[in-house]
């Protein structure tokens, strides 16, 4: 068991130093350098800003900098917003994008998983249609259709929430709503067919043969078997709520960290965007490899090697 | 045992069929014809399939729906709903308050004519709230002071205008469908129904395009890898691994930061990174499929790798590539969405859903049918993929042929 | 003369299915005495898996038990409600399954899956239970049963696995064990071994035994009795003597033929049956085996023939043995005279 959190640790960290170089390399590679605006700058004053900035630097140079800064937790200081490190961003924006995401995937996993047993348990009735139904609907709505759909209606048509910020718990529902909506219904549909996969198995047979009562043989017996494609998923699905969380902040004007990346992206501010992406990228390794570990705690099968 | 006298003809002996029990009961199919077969029967995955040819039939051909082109605009005409709530002046016209407490007039069947023109001046327009104009003859009259009103004293108003005309109050009496812009318009006028259509060629084609480069870079890539196992396997699968750990939307959206935003960048990002799940799938299907027997088999027979490779491992792997690129279609037109709402779509004058979709949200308190169509387009579309796609899976899936 | 422990009588088990109703079973009925081994043969879909699962009431939906009676210790079981039939399985009746990769349930560890039989229905504790499950893997042949409780169905090869399955099965004194094909899945080496241990824990814990399988060589080993299914039915019951060297039934004799006996001094072909067996959910009037029997008459394709009774628990269901039935020829597949004794 030590052995396999050594290896994955290791690549681990390989993916996040490959991650660092891609997007370095990416950012250094755009045309005109990061002070090229819509409005031309002086050349001294972009000589200037270059020199503060160690670009004149060969590039090797800069790269081992910036390597040396992530490490230490110093991601550079904006382009654009002068004045404001990176990691001041990042530190200001976490929280918001934390707790959402955080509630999202909350949400997802105690509404989700209850909701598939239960329709896999009573297949085919009125319930399991109506939950198939949302699923197979919810995972074809893309989350900013969920997001104004739900400001319209409880918003502007009913006056019942706020419709921007995140302070009351109030504001909070459209968000998370709107951010888990998709892997929501994708749980619901995978948690329902791992079930009726693993009733079908022969040692559930054998668990009734042995004269187990129902309810055990379903949660002792089954449900350990069918959880592990959803432990599984758990990680593109923070993958999913992370990424979605670009467009939701946005929509919601709630000041998260997803709204300052996508903000670098049209001001061209690149030490953010870089930032925020190595930043994204390790959140999201980390969720991984936490993952991985309680995957081996469910199936012992994979215990041994990879 | 009963005393039932059994008549001597039963015994007698009878021939049987045996031979006959033997008979195969179906003549065979073969793997596609099965297939198909039952991709037919499947009725979900027949009405996607549907709706997606009809969409793409929409996007060639829709173009004759309407008269107006995608980029027209019709300042005056901004912002129109696709039904109006009509209030009769003279007998073949009506008129159709705007939100924004402008009058346009409305033939009965439908048909913006024209954005009146109000006869009273600017002054008395601000200073009143009201708009005074002549059709035909007959003053109307629009009144819409009520809300600033109500601020004044605190309250909420009743009604936001009043409409009379030749003093009289009028009441809206029907709802008709607006005839000249069959979905309405968007901030600047245009139809959206052309914007729609063209979207959908925008959309549709990154779509395809992305998925084709996925497939190609990715079969070729998987297929190596698979076929050659080995330490080169393991490598070529060490990079997939790594690339696949992070949301490879930051890979697109870092592409698109460098390459810039357009219509031929946005399919090179979306095929140069999500061409790892084409590889991941076709190496697995290489791997599993090159060690069975049947390989085997056509290798004794002195198969060479080339004939190996086309006659018996793509038509078998050739299964689950279809159902990931039927399936690849749907991914891509979310990314092109999220994309846009990023603001990496594609540059104006050209329109996709995404960016029709994120254009209408700053419109969406005001005018919601502007967000309706790009979304109600990317969610059908998506759907129908998925249920084509389900459908493709279950039938190329040769472990449930009966 | 031993008391029986299970009696079944005219049993009928269907599937209701969307397409029809599946009769599985029509009309079964055989008995099984303390300490005998019955065997139960016949081919896929001849009604002997679902006959075993009707006995443990563990027929899976859409099916169900559609008449007869399941007498184990003087009671009917399919007067049962389920509850009371939960105290009955694992504990009274056990049973094993066909392929023992699938059969244990891959997450918990072969010693939990031991235990929770042992702890549900004998009340032991924890520590008691344990020493109860080493004790049951040593008796089932499994080396260093302190260590291997502990592993992971993984972790052991086919032929422990279903020692292990027999352990679980055998844990709590069954007075009847039920075998589906415990030998179809597992190598001819380690089949062997199987059965000997069957035999051998047989005498040990005085369990009796219901076999299934399709296969007659397992069956001539170790059962007492045979009963020979075909089409929902039973075609022929026997001791395992009379049904090899006396065989009554047509479908017996051609299942005789096609098997290579070494215990006759016989040579020739291996005469295989032609035909497939019959569609259940229409299944034939008359006799299931007339489409494919060589001495089929008209009555046979019209009505099921009687049970011809010759001894206790001797019967066959043939129309040829009818007292009214013109003498035919019959080949036995065993030739007077020839047989080697063992």
């Amino acid at each position: 068991m030590g052995n396999y959190l050594v290896k994955r640790l290791f690549s681990m960290l390989i993916t996040l130093w490959f991650v660092i170089t891609i997007t370095f390399f990416l950012m250094h590679s755009i045309p005109g350098g990061p002070f090229t605006r819509e409005k031309e700058l002086p050349p001294q004053v972009i000589e200037a800003l270059n020199e503060k900035y160690h670009l004149d630097d060969p590039l090797y140079k800069q790269y081992f900098d910036y390597l040396k800064g992530v490490v230490t937790f110093d991601l550079g200081p904006s382009f654009v917003m002068t004045g404001v490190e990176v990691t001041e961003l990042i530190r200001k924006g976490f929280p918001y994008s934390a707790r959402m995401g955080g509630l999202a995937a909350l949400i997802v996993l105690i509404l989700g998983i209850p909701i598939g047993i239960i329709s896999a348990l009573k297949q085919n009735s009125i319930i399991d249609y109506i939950v198939t139904i949302i699923a197979t609907i919810g995972v074809a709505v893309p989350g900013f259709v969920v997001a104004t759909v739900y400001i319209y209606i409880f918003s502007s048509k009913l006056s019942l929430v706020p419709s921007f910020g995140l302070d009351g718990w109030k504001s909070y529902i459209g968000p998370v709503l709107a951010l888990s909506f998709f892997s929501l219904a994708f749980v619901m549909r995978l948690m329902r067919s791992s079930m009726l996969e693993v009733l079908g198995a022969d040692y559930i047979r054998t668990a009734r043969a042995k004269g187990i009562p129902e309810p055990i043989v379903i949660f002792k017996h089954a449900l350990k078997n069918a959880i592990i494609p959803i432990i599984t998923y758990i990680g593109p699905m923070i993958a999913a709520i992370l990424t979605g969380s670009f467009v939701i902040e946005k929509i919601f004007a709630i000041p998260g960290m997803g709204k300052y990346f996508v903000e670098s992206v049209g001001n061209r501010d690149y030490t953010v965007l870089m930032g925020t992406t190595v930043f994204y990228a390790a959140l999201v390794i980390v969720a991984i490899l936490t993952v991985d570990v309680a995957y081996t705690l469910v199936d012992p099968r994979i215990k041994f090697g990879d | 045992m009963d005393n039932k006298k059994i008549s001597p003809e039963l015994w007698e002996k009878v021939e049987t069929e045996a031979s006959q029990t033997e008979k195969i009961t179906r003549k065979s199919l073969t793997y596609w014809q099965d297939a198909w077969r039952r991709l037919k029967k499947n009725k979900l995955a027949m009405f996607g399939l549907a709706v997606v040819i009809l969409i793409v039939l929409f996007a060639m051909f829709g173009q004759h729906l309407t008269d107006w082109d995608y980029s027209s605009q019709t300042l005056k005409n901004a912002n129109l709903p696709p039904k109006m709530d009509v209030y009769p002046v003279t007998e073949d016209k009506n008129v159709f308050v705007h939100r924004e407490y402008t009058l346009f007039l409305v033939s009965d069947k439908g048909e913006i004519i024209e954005r009146l023109e109000p006869t009273n001046g600017t002054l008395d327009i601000m200073q009143n709230k009201r708009r005074v104009y002549e059709v035909d003859g007959n003053e109307v009259v629009l009144d819409f002071s009520f809300i600033a009103a109500a601020r004044l004293k605190d309250e909420v108003a009743e009604k936001s205008f009043e409409l009379k005309v030749n003093d009289e109050l009028v009441e809206t009496t029907e709802s008709t469908w607006n005839m000249t812009y069959l979905l309405g318009t968007d901030d600047l006028g245009r139809d959206l129904l052309a914007r729609v259509r063209y979207g959908a060629t925008i959309s549709l084609q990154i779509a395809l395009v992305a998925t084709l480069v996925q497939f190609f870079v990715g079969v070729f890539y998987g297929a190596i890898s698979g076929y050659a196992g080995g330490t080169v396997d393991n490598v070529m699968m060490r990079l997939v691994d790594i690339i696949s750990t992070i949301p490879l939307l930051l890979y697109v959206i870092l592409l698109m930061v460098v390459l810039g935003s357009g219509l031929s960048t946005i399919m090179l990002a979306l095929g140069l990174v999500y061409w790892v799940r084409m590889a991941r799938i076709v190496r697995g299907e290489v791997l599993s499929l090159k060690e069975q027997e049947f390989v085997m088999a056509a290798k004794t027979l002195g198969a060479s790798t080339w004939r190996i490779i086309s006659r018996h491992l793509v038509p078998n792997a050739l299964g689950p590539i279809i159902v990931s690129l039927a399936m690849m279609i749907p991914s891509a037109i979310f990314t092109e969405a999220f994309l846009s709402f990023i603001g990496l779509g594609v540059p104006a004058p050209m329109a996709s859903w995404g960016t029709l979709a994120n254009d209408a949200v700053k419109a969406l308190r005001s005018y919601p049918h502007q967000l309706m169509w790009p979304s109600l387009a990317i969610s059908m579309t998506v759907l129908s993929f998925n249920f084509f796609g389900d459908g493709l899976r279950n039938a190329l899936d040769p472990k449930l042929r009966r | 003369m031993r008391e029986k422990i299970v009696d079944v009588k005219n049993l009928k088990t269907s599937f209701y299915t969307h397409l029809g109703e599946v009769q599985a079973v029509r009309g079964v009925s055989f008995d099984v005495k303390k300490g005998e081994v019955l065997g139960i043969v016949g081919e896929s879909g001849s009604g002997k898996s679902v006959t075993a699962m009707s006995v443990m009431k563990l027929v899976s939906y859409p099916g169900n038990i559609k008449d007869g009676e399941i007498i184990f210790k003087g009671e009917d079981l399919v007067k049962k409600k389920d509850k009371e039939m939960l105290s009955i399985r694992g504990d009274k009746i056990s049973m094993i399954f066909q392929d023992p990769m699938t059969s244990l349930n891959p997450v918990y560890t072969i010693g939990n899956q031991i235990m929770e039989a042992i702890t549900r229905h004998q009340g032991l504790d924890k520590k008691a239970a344990r020493k109860k499950a080493i004790e049951m893997l040593r008796l089932v042949g499994i080396p260093s049963p302190e260590d291997r409780i502990d592993n992971y169905p993984h972790e052991f090869s086919g032929g422990m696995r279903q020692r292990a399955m027999i352990g679980i099965a055998l844990s709590c004194e069954p007075d009847l064990l039920i075998a589906d094909e415990p030998t179809t899945a597992l190598d001819v080496t380690i089949q062997a071994q199987i059965m000997e241990l069957l035999k051998e824990l047989k005498d040990k814990i005085d369990t009796s035994i219901i076999l299934i399988t399709h296969d007659l060589g397992v069956v001539a080993d170790t059962c007492d009795k045979i009963m020979v299914m075909y089409g929902g039915l039973a075609m022929e019951r026997g001791t395992a003597q009379e049904i090899f060297y006396e065989p009554k039934h047509p479908y017996t004799m051609g299942l005789l033929k096609s098997i290579p006996r070494m215990d006759l001094n016989e040579t020739g072909r291996l005469v295989p049956i032609p035909g497939t067996p019959p569609d259940l959910i229409s299944p034939p009037e008359g006799c299931p085996f007339s489409a494919r029997c060589p001495y089929s008459m008209k009555i046979c394709k019209i009505d099921m023939p009687e049970y011809t009774q010759f001894n206790e628990g001797r019967e066959a269901a043939c129309w040829l043995l009818h007292e009214d039935a013109p003498e035919v020829e019959v080949d036995t597949g065993v030739k007077r005279g020839e047989v080697n004794d063992k």
